[in-house]
C-alpha cells in the first residue's frame, strides 16, 4: 500500500488531487461569505444601510442590544457605526503612510547602500519581526505605551476635554505608532524583493548618465517596482484594517471620533475601530441583536477586503510597463 | 483496485467505530448559558460534577450574559440560565432562581490615592462623568483629571455594579474607557495614579489596589457576608419550573455539598439560604 502512494502520480490524478485542493479554498471563501452575510442579515433587513451611518454613542447602542429579548423589535437593530468605520480608516490610513516612508527608506538602504555583512543580517531580522503575533504588540501597548503616553498628557490638556472624553494615555498615537510597526516589517521585505528583482544595468546606466547613486535609485529602481510597492501598501493596509487585538487593547476603549482640529490632544483621543469592537463584544454574540449588529460589521469588514484587492489591482494596472515584479 | 478497496473497508470499519463508541457510553448532557461573571465558578462546578458523576452527566456551558441566560431558559433553549442577577420585570413567565454562590463588586483607585471612603452620589457624580477632578472628591488629596476604568457594556460585574453601588444609573462611556476584561482593568487602576474603576472582589481585594469602602462600610468578605456592604449579589441558577431531574440534583449538589463549597470558597462566598427566589 505504502509504495503505492510513493509511486510519482500520473498526470490525471495529480490535476484531481490539485484542482480538489482549488475548489476546497473556493467553497471555504462562499461558505464564508454565506455565513457572515447570514448572520448579519436581520440588521440588513430591518435597518437597510443606515446602520453605516453616525447617530448616538455606538457604545450605550451595543448595551442596550445586550439586554433586548427573542423576539427584539425592529428598532432594537439601531446604530450607527460610522464612529468605528472612521476610526478604522483614520488608524489604518496613517499608520500605512508612517509604516511605508520607513519601509521604503529601510528598503533602499538594505538593496543598494548597507554594506553586505548588514545586508546579510538585516534581511533574515526584518523577516523575523514580520512574523511577531500581533497580541504582542498589544501586550507592549497596554503595558508600556498607555502608561507612558499617559504622562505625557498634561493636566491642562485632560482638563479641557474632561466632560466629553478621557485621555488616559490609549488613544490614536499609540495604536497608528503599534500597527505601524507591525506592519513595516511585511512592507520592508516585500519592497526589498521588488528592488532586488530590478535589473542591476538599469540603475549602473543611470549613474553612468551623471545621476547620483540615491537619485538613480529614485528615478529607476523605485520607478520600476511601484505596483509591488502598490502591492505592498495593500497587504499592510488589509492587515491594519483587520487587526483587532491591537487596537481594543491600546485605543482608549470609548467609541469617540478623534478630531484632528484639536490640535496636539487628537493624537491623545480614543476610538474603536471595526475588528476591535467585534473582539472586545463577541461575550454577547448570543444576544439576537448583537449577533447580527457584529456580525454587519464583519460583512463590512470582508466587502472592504475585496475593494482593497480590487483598488490594488487597478492602481497596478497603468504601472506595469517595466514587468519586473507581480 | 483490490488495495483502494481493502484501505476503503478500514475507512468504513473506522467510521462507524467513531460513531458508535460515544453513542454506546452517551452522557445525558446539561445545557447552560448566560453570566460571563459566574462563568468562571460554573466551569469549575460543572467540570468537579462530570467527574464525581463518573462522565456520565456532561455539560455544555456557555456565556453571552445574564439575560440571554434568562432568556434562553425561558424559551426551552437551555436546561439552566445562569443569572448573576436576580429576576425583573420583564423577565419570561414560571421562572425559578436558585442562588448558588454570592460575590460583591469593590470601587478601586490607585495605591498612591488611597481613598478611604466615598458615598452613594460620590460614586455616581465620578461614573457618570459629573464630576471629572479629584479636587472635587473630599478625601483625595490629588487635584488631577478622574481616569475613570470600566468594562465593555457585555460585562456581569458592570451590570451588578450600576444595580447595586451605583443606584440604577449608568457609567458614562466616554468618558470612561471600556475595558474588555477584568485583568486589563485592575491593571489601567494599578498603572494610572488618577485611576478609579471596579473589579469583582477576586481581582479587588488584593494588595495591588486600593478597595474604597462604600457610605463607610469597608469592601470586604465579612461585610459582604452580612450584607451590610450593598455592593453583592448572587450567583443564580435559573431553572423553568421548579428544579428537578437531573438539572435539579446538579443545582442541589452546589448548594449543599463540601466539593462545591470548596469549589466556591476559592474566590467567591458559599451560601446558606438555598430557597428559591420566585420569578
Amino acid at each position: 500500500m505504502l509504495d503505492r502512494i510513493r509511486r510519482p502520480w500520473s498526470d490525471r490524478r495529480a490535476e484531481l488531487v490539485l484542482g480538489a485542493a482549488a475548489c476546497l479554498l473556493a467553497i471555504g471563501i462562499v461558505t464564508m461569505i454565506v455565513f457572515v452575510v447570514r448572520g448579519a442579515w436581520p440588521t440588513f433587513s430591518h435597518d437597510g444601510f443606515s446602520w453605516l451611518g453616525s447617530h448616538g454613542s455606538v457604545d450605550s447602542r451595543i448595551g442596550a442590544m445586550q439586554n433586548t429579548s427573542a423576539n427584539p423589535a425592529a428598532s432594537a437593530y439601531q446604530i450607527g457605526i460610522w464612529p468605528l468605520i472612521y476610526g478604522t480608516l483614520l488608524s489604518a490610513g496613517l499608520a500605512v503612510a508612517l509604516a511605508l516612508a520607513v519601509a521604503l527608506a529601510a528598503s533602499i538602504f538594505i538593496v543598494d547602500f548597507a554594506p553586505p555583512a548588514v545586508r546579510r543580517t538585516m534581511t533574515p531580522v526584518i523577516r523575523l519581526l514580520a512574523a511577531v503575533p500581533s497580541v504582542l504588540y498589544g501586550l507592549i501597548g497596554v503595558l508600556l505605551l498607555v502608561p507612558f503616553t499617559n504622562h505625557l498628557v498634561t493636566q491642562q490638556q485632560k482638563a479641557s476635554v474632561a466632560y466629553v472624553i478621557q485621555l488616559s494615555g490609549g488613544g490614536v498615537a499609540v495604536v497608528v505608532l503599534l500597527l505601524a510597526v507591525m506592519i513595516t516589517p511585511i512592507m520592508t521585505a516585500l519592497i526589498t524583493d521588488a528592488l532586488e528583482s530590478v535589473p542591476r544595468p538599469w540603475r549602473e546606466g543611470a549613474i553612468a548618465l551623471g545621476l547620483n547613486p540615491l537619485r538613480a535609485t529614485l528615478a529607476v529602481s523605485v520607478r520600476a517596482i511601484r505596483p509591488a510597492i502598490v502591492g505592498a501598501v495593500g497587504l499592510a493596509t488589509a492587515r491594519a484594517i483587520g487587526e483587532a487585538i491591537v487596537v481594543s487593547m491600546a485605543s482608549g476603549g470609548a467609541s469617540f471620533s478623534p478630531n484632528p482640529t484639536d490640535g496636539v490632544v487628537f493624537w491623545f483621543e480614543p476610538f474603536e475601530t471595526a475588528a476591535s469592537t467585534i473582539v472586545r463584544n463577541a461575550d454577547g454574540l448570543s444576544a439576537p441583536v448583537l449577533h447580527s449588529t457584529l456580525y454587519a460589521i464583519a460583512a463590512l469588514l470582508l466587502f472592504s477586503s475585496f475593494m482593497l484587492s480590487l483598488a490594488a489591482y487597478l492602481v497596478k494596472l497603468p504601472l506595469r510597463r517595466y514587468q519586473v515584479s507581480n | 483496485m483490490r488495495r483502494p478497496r481493502r484501505l476503503l473497508a478500514f475507512a468504513i470499519a473506522a467510521a462507524v467505530l467513531a460513531i458508535t463508541v460515544p453513542v454506546a457510553f452517551a452522557a445525558q448532557i446539561i445545557t447552560l448559558s448566560g453570566a460571563t461573571a459566574s462563568f468562571p465558578l460554573l466551569e469549575q462546578l460543572t467540570a468537579k460534577y462530570a467527574t464525581l458523576q463518573h462522565n456520565k452527566i456532561r455539560f455544555s456551558v456557555s456565556q453571552g450574559g445574564a439575560s440571554v441566560g434568562i432568556a434562553d431558559v425561558g424559551a426551552g433553549k437551555v436546561d439552566i440560565g445562569d443569572s448573576s442577577r436576580g429576576p425583573q420585570a420583564g423577565d419570561p413567565p414560571n421562572l425559578y432562581f436558585y442562588p448558588i454562590a454570592k460575590y460583591f463588586v469593590c470601587v478601586v483607585t490607585n495605591k498612591s490615592n488611597p481613598i478611604a471612603n466615598l458615598t452613594e452620589s460620590q460614586v455616581q457624580q465620578i461614573f457618570e462623568g459629573k464630576v471629572r477632578n479629584w479636587s472635587q472628591v473630599s478625601g483625595s488629596s490629588l487635584s488631577t483629571t478622574i481616569d475613570v476604568q470600566s468594562r465593555t457594556s457585555v460585562a456581569g460585574v458592570l451590570t451588578t455594579f450600576q444595580n447595586t453601588l451605583l443606584g440604577g444609573g449608568k457609567v458614562a462611556s466616554p468618558p470612561a474607557t471600556a475595558w474588555a476584561s477584568e485583568g486589563l482593568e485592575q491593571q489601567a487602576v494599578e498603572k494610572d495614579p488618577n485611576a478609579i474603576g471596579f473589579l469583582s472582589d477576586y481581582f479587588a481585594v488584593n494588595n495591588k489596589l486600593n478597595a474604597v469602602a462604600y457610605n463607610g462600610t469597608a469592601c470586604s468578605v465579612a461585610n459582604a457576608v452580612n450584607e451590610t456592604y450593598p455592593g453583592w449579589s448572587f450567583f443564580y441558577e435559573v431553572t423553568k419550573g421548579p428544579k428537578s431531574g437531573t438539572e435539579g440534583k446538579f443545582i442541589n449538589w452546589i448548594q449543599t455539598s463540601k466539593p462545591a463549597k470548596k469549589i466556591i470558597e476559592t474566590n467567591w462566598i458559599p451560601l446558606t439560604i438555598t430557597k428559591p427566589v420566585s420569578g
